[in-house]
């Protein structure tokens, strides 16, 4: 484990910024996202969640596919220098996994590149991420409830733990090895520095409050697919999608052309299933006309058709959505309801 | 102040005047509350009344969850002045029938906007709030502080100048009295006395910010249409993604769709999930109408809306130059 004191920092921070595209959480409050950065007084070091999740660097919201000039085709934009994430919290570095699954993976043809994004895997495998412990969760967080931990070394290339005066930086990965090796000059984390991170992992742990096992959501949520409890769960929904467009995990998009007949692009652009017209049929029929059932589908895509397929709840836990909801639709509440209404059928 | 607008429910259930109240309750969150629907009289202790109740519930009598309406149970519905005013154009626009609707009004003396209290925090989690008077006490990790009033309260409460339901069947407490109900907009003077450069520069670097997740479509009372614009695909009227020409195309028609009947309750700027000043143009164009026909929507059930309306010593000189 290495050890790089607060004093050391702007300058890593600097040699960093020379090798790659770094990306580090910037701003306050709703204006928080990750952008990039060149020196560490640019970044925002003590914030604990930003508003806006990683995703939007690897998955950003509008990406054009490719356009088009008479008979001059031109792919998208693929990512060229390689990238580095400092401080995503794991419940991010988790969702980022998640969508790797989607996008960068094929569970059926795993080495059929026509199965893989292109655009996804141009950024993501060219992607070094440092998950940065997370020492004081917030009161919408609850990553332990999906199988995470603010401690959690689960996901990401390199993890990091903030003490008084250092970061101590561990890899986890082939990568994150291959990136520790390219650092020299730093000391060692000593006995001490360990016990410490003991200690801030106990504190962490000790603001996290009562859990639900995603796991039993899992299992229950079809045998009440169809409880009028639906209804009931669904009715302050307004249907914006201020919760999946925040999601580290919403992956949806609509791909659309703009343009002329010979001028033009296609590009694809995040989409919502709280949306009524993301189901609506040529025919006119909308199989999800109402609100119950658009709640219903993106929570159990959550918690139940995600895991089928991908043996993984899709929910990392880190409460944004509880964060911006604008009538206060708490999905934990939403899910101990549920799960109560499961448990009595 | 609670306890009568609970026994008041009760009552209303137990005389079978109605059949379902939408009100606010406690939120999951601190300074949070959020819509309840009461469908019995056992239910009104979720019921509550202050600072938090920032949600317009006139919302959900229309759009998605028209339903309610359709269905002709008795309505109660608790409202401030912003979401009577709601109810008076839902009256206006035959979106509702009075008969239906019992009405129960409270006195507001504005509602807080949390992202104004995330800023005096410098974004630190609140973990705790206790409101006293004219000021709140926050408490999050390692920190405590006190807020006053007027630094938190949304935007559209500063200069709101009718607090009460202007039409109720009942009304929790005693209204409140208002100096004058001559609406103001100093805050609108302000933007418009910049040059026309500044306010497209503004305009343009807020609204670049949007995320088109229509929070503020959705909250809004007034924008009920069945079908929106942007959710149209033939012919599709606009393009789908955040690029700003697209994305002030669904603002600025918004305003102009709401023009005359928005009742500048703020539920747009306080969804917003990336900050942007969403009231200021509607406040703009109420300003304009207020001042060229002497109309604000929402007052007056027999009042014909000024934009459906024609009088003929109306100024023109929109017209005329």
């Amino acid at each position: 484990m290495i050890k790089i004191e607060k004093s050391e920092f702007g300058t890593f921070i600097r040699d960093l910024s020379a090798e790659y595209k770094l990306f580090a959480p910037v701003g306050e409050g709703r204006q928080s996202a990750f952008r990039e950065v060149s020196s560490a007084d640019q970044m925002n070091t003590s914030i604990q969640m930003t508003q806006n999740s990683p995703k939007t660097v690897f998955l950003p919201q509008t990406e054009v596919l490719f356009e088009f000039n008479g008979d001059d085709i031109q792919s998208g934009e693929k990512a060229a220098k390689p990238m580095f994430f400092w401080g995503v919290r794991s419940c991010d570095a988790r969702g980022m996994n998640l969508l790797d699954k989607v996008m960068g993976q094929s569970k059926q043809r795993p080495d059929d590149p026509a199965f893989q994004d292109p655009y996804w895997k141009a950024r993501f495998d060219n992607a070094v991420i440092l998950t940065l412990a997370c020492h004081e969760p917030a009161s919408t967080c609850f990553c332990h409830w999906t199988g995470g931990n603010p401690f959690s070394k689960e996901a990401g290339d390199l993890w990091a733990v903030e003490t008084e005066t250092a970061y101590l930086i561990e890899p986890l990965s082939e990568k994150g090895k291959d990136f520790v090796k390219t650092l020299s000059g730093y000391h060692t984390a000593s006995d001490k520095d360990k016990q410490e991170i003991k200690t801030l992992k106990k504190q962490a742990e000790s603001c996290l409050r009562p859990a639900v096992d995603a796991k039993i959501l899992k299992e229950k949520l079809p045998k009440i697919w169809d409880d009028p409890l639906w209804d009931e769960v669904s009715a302050k929904c307004v249907n914006c999608s201020a919760c999946a467009f925040i999601c580290p995990t919403c992956y949806c998009f609509d791909i659309q052309d703009e343009g002329k007949k010979d001028k033009g692009k296609r590009f694809r652009t995040w989409d919502c299933c709280m949306f009524p017209i993301f189901t609506k049929e040529a025919s006119g029929h909308n199989p999800r006309s109402l609100a119950r059932e658009r709640v219903r589908q993106r929570v159990m895509h959550k918690f139940n058709y995600f895991w089928e397929t991908y043996g993984e709840s899709l929910c990392t836990g880190c409460g944004r959505c509880i964060r911006v909801c604008p009538v206060n639709l708490d999905i934990r509440d939403v899910a101990k309801q549920l799960l109560e209404a499961a448990s009595a059928v | 102040m609670i306890k009568a607008l609970r026994e008041e429910v009760r009552r209303l259930f137990e005389e079978k005047k109605v059949d379902l109240v939408i009100g606010w309750g406690k939120g999951s969150l601190p300074m949070t509350a959020t819509p309840v629907f009461i469908h019995k009289a056992e239910d009104v202790e979720q019921l509550i009344w202050d600072e938090t109740c920032s949600n317009n519930l006139a919302v959900y009598l229309t759009k998605d969850k028209r339903q309610l309406v359709q269905t002709n149970q008795k309505i109660g519905i608790v409202v401030k002045g912003c979401d009577g005013r709601s109810l008076v154009l839902y009256a206006v626009e035959n979106q509702i029938k009075r008969e239906n609707l019992v009405i129960i009004g409270v006195p507001c003396n504005g509602v807080i906007d949390k992202k104004k209290v995330l800023k005096q925090t410098e974004g630190k989690e609140v973990l705790s709030a206790r409101f006293e008077k004219e000021r709140m006490v926050v408490e999050g990790r390692g920190f405590k502080t006190e807020i006053t009033k007027s630094d938190m309260l949304s935007r559209s409460c500063i200069h709101c100048n009718h607090p009460n339901a202007p039409v109720y069947d009942i009304f929790i407490g005693e209204p409140i009295n208002t100096d004058s109900d001559v609406a103001v907009y100093p805050d609108v003077e302000a933007f418009e006395k910049l040059d026309c450069e500044t306010r497209w520069k503004d305009m343009v670097e807020s609204y670049s910010q949007c995320i088109r997740c229509y929070a503020c479509r959705n909250v809004c009372p007034s924008c009920y249409c069945t079908e929106c614009f942007v959710d149209q695909n033939d012919p599709q009227w606009i393009g789908k993604s955040p690029e700003i020409t697209d994305t002030l195309i669904f603002h600025l028609n918004r305003n102009l769709h709401v023009a005359g009947r928005c009742v500048e309750c703020g539920a747009c700027e306080r969804a917003c999930p990336a900050d942007i000043d969403l009231l200021r143009l509607n406040r703009k164009i109420s300003k304009e109408i207020l001042e060229r026909f002497n109309f604000t929507a929402g007052l007056d059930i027999d009042e014909k809306p000024a934009l459906a309306s024609f009088c003929e010593n109306e100024k023109q000189d929109f017209i005329m130059g």
